[in-house]
């Protein structure tokens, strides 16, 4: 078994170059990273939801350092504040991409990443929070659709500052924690095996009621106003 | 055996004990939240105690509190809980619930000035004192304490006859929170008409000596507090503190009846306008109501911060204590039948109910409640309405009363 473990952790931190402190390089082996499987669900409803990230792997020959970058649309934001005190409660290690407005409508938006951390060893799951912002009334009420595209996957070896690319996956460069100080090399999975289908839907206003609810609009408040100032009148001082 | 009841009830409620339940409770809560923080997924302190501690540390780094996204508050609130960040992090709630139980004694005080027995005042200052409504709010760390203290001391002073310290008190209130700004013109005319009549017109009479004076002070401190904050944390500051309230378009759900069709027309050419109409039964109303009860002005103080949240374009629940805070001191001149008087408050909890029910299902579980919303809206503001025409119909004026007495 402790061979087992010696051969696999050689498998995955083979250094390329100076053997210097701070200048590894290493690689990740392509058959334990073609036993990771990604799975994404989207938990809770109405406009406050939870993405929950999990991914499952065979045994991993050493401790892994694992980012999602999950990009998100207008049509929803993330709280960069409940981010920070989730942070301090559960551990959750949310990098956003750009400043995230949270009041403005799905069509004044711009949409986002998120860049979840997660490091193994332990269980490789994440649960972040969003929410959907107010859509365009539409011509027939009903639902607005907002799909959510598949993360990217980037692993790197824990402690190794560079990685060697393991084709067909790539090399980019990322920020290396959620603290946002430097960047280091990942190793972006491609043709990652992605489980679950993700869409979301809010509700939305419905634009051929604008004439009515205009008017029933003005009209219950300037029956009230009159019906006050009718009271006021009569009762006030003058 | 009815006597005894009483004699009991009342050394319950005598004010000392009174003001000590009052604040022990808080007290509780307060620990009861730091608790729930701790432990539960659901936080008890509010989502704006953590905008005013990111704010003060910001201001303490002698950088602006505006940074803070959502910060939308008088710099003064940062600074004043920056304790929160050199003693303890609950030092902002601990002075939201003392100014909250000094409200109740300001409460006490106005209304034996106002001609009720000690007895009477403990009771309608228990209203405030023990009321679930501002205890939540206050112990969750929501400011709103301390603009209601500043509103009753400025009343407070007002009814002393210290129109210079209410003139500075009115004019750091509508620092604070533009809302007091619609008391200007009773306040105005009941100082006018304190004064000696000078002109034929009540609008002539404006221009007398105190008036002018206490002008003056509040305008200073208004625009002392403004100018000097302008230099020091620029744009930022006009435009979150007092743009951004008289500009706002929030179309998200609240308890607005315009809130459905802002957020239909949002994007329409008549987005403006509409602003602009909905802003008049408001006007309206808030300037006769001036006229009609500026010699009384806890009631007139009261209709309209009433008149102003329930016609506002934008209304959430902590507004309500804005008025909150007045009511005990209308209450003991009500000659409303206590039957009638609780029917009117199930009426009221009734339509506050019809809301939040159909807020709910569009908010956490995706139904298009949408026109639900609308109803309820329209609906809670006919029951807002039937309210305080009850009040206002129901409102023996001090004259009469003095009259009665005499």
């Amino acid at each position: 078994m402790l061979f087992l473990y010696f051969f696999l952790t050689v498998l995955c931190i083979i250094p390329h170059g100076a053997s210097q402190k701070g200048s590894v390089s290493c690689g990740l082996a392509s058959t334990w990273l073609e036993s990771v499987v990604l799975s994404i669900n989207i938990v809770k409803e109405g406009f406050h939801r939870e993405l929950v990230f999990e991914i499952r792997h065979d045994h991993a020959p050493c401790d892994v350092q694992v980012l999602l970058v999950q990009g998100l649309p207008s049509g929803v934001y993330i709280d960069q504040y409940q981010l920070a005190s989730l942070r301090e409660d559960t551990g959750l290690q949310v990098l956003l991409d750009s400043a995230v407005d949270v009041e403005d409508p799905a069509y004044a938006s711009s949409g986002f990443s998120a860049m979840v951390y997660l490091s193994s060893p332990g269980l490789l799951q994440a649960v972040v929070p969003f929410h959907g912002r107010y859509h365009r009334p539409s011509t027939s009420g009903g639902w607005e659709q907002v799909p959510i595209s598949s993360p990217r996957l980037l692993l790197r070896p824990e402690h190794c500052k560079t990685v060697t690319p393991t084709p067909p996956h790539k090399v980019v460069e990322a920020p290396c924690t959620v603290h946002n100080e430097s960047l280091c090399s990942w190793l972006e999975i491609e043709g990652l095996q992605v489980l679950g289908f993700v869409s979301l839907e809010f509700p939305v206003g419905d634009f051929t009621l604008a004439a009515p609810v205009c008017a029933g609009t003005a009209l219950v408040t300037m029956l009230c106003c009159a019906f006050l100032l009718r009271t006021i009148w009569k009762h006030g001082t003058f | 055996m009815a006597r005894a009841t009483h004699t009991v009830l009342w050394k319950l409620l005598n004010v000392r004990v009174l003001y000590t339940v009052a604040f022990v409770l808080r007290i509780v809560l307060v620990g009861f939240g730091v608790y729930q923080d701790k432990t539960m997924v659901v936080k008890y302190t509010d989502i704006d105690y953590h905008v005013f501690t990111d704010a003060s540390r910001f201001v303490t780094k002698g950088e602006s509190p505006y940074k803070r996204s959502t910060y939308r508050y008088t710099p003064l609130v940062a600074w004043m809980l920056s304790p929160n960040l050199y003693l303890t992090p609950h030092f902002g709630k601990l002075l939201f619930v003392t100014c909250d139980v000094v409200c109740g004694a300001l409460l006490h005080c106005l209304l034996t000035l106002r001609g009720s027995s000690s007895e009477a005042a403990c009771y309608f200052s228990a209203l405030w004192l023990l009321n679930p409504l501002p205890i939540g709010v206050s112990t969750r760390g929501n400011a709103e304490a301390v603009l209601s203290l500043l509103v009753l001391s400025t009343l407070l002073c007002l009814e002393l006859k210290r129109p210079l310290i209410a003139a500075f008190l009115y004019g750091l209130s509508i620092h604070m929170k533009i809302y007091p700004v619609t008391y200007g013109l009773a306040i105005a005319l009941s100082i006018a008409s304190q004064g000696p009549s000078g002109g034929r017109w009540m609008f002539q009479r404006l221009f007398n000596k105190d008036l002018l004076q206490f002008a003056f002070v509040s305008g200073t401190v208004f625009f002392g507090l403004t100018l000097a904050f302008y230099f020091m944390y620029g744009w930022d500051f006009l435009h979150e503190t007092y743009l951004y309230h008289l500009t706002r378009r929030d179309i998200r759900h609240n308890f607005s009846p315009y809130f459905y069709m802002l957020y239909l027309m949002a994007e329409s050419e008549w987005s403006i306008v509409l602003g602009l109409v909905a802003f008049l039964p408001q006007a309206a109303l808030l300037f006769l109501t001036s006229l009609a009860f500026h010699t009384d002005l806890p009631l007139c103080c009261f209709l309209n911060t009433a008149i102003f949240v329930s016609f506002n374009k934008v209304c959430t629940s902590q507004y309500f204590l804005w008025y909150l805070c007045l009511l005990p001191l209308v209450l003991p001149r009500l000659s409303l039948t206590v039957k009638r008087g609780v029917a009117l408050l199930l009426l009221w909890f009734t339509g506050q109910g019809l809301w939040l029910a159909p807020a709910y299902y569009l908010e956490f579980e995706g139904r298009n409640t949408f026109l639900y919303i609308w109803f309820a809206g329209l609906l809670f503001l006919i029951i807002n309405s039937i309210v305080m025409v009850q009040i206002v119909s129901h409102y023996i004026p001090v004259t009469v009363q003095q009259k009665k007495t005499e």
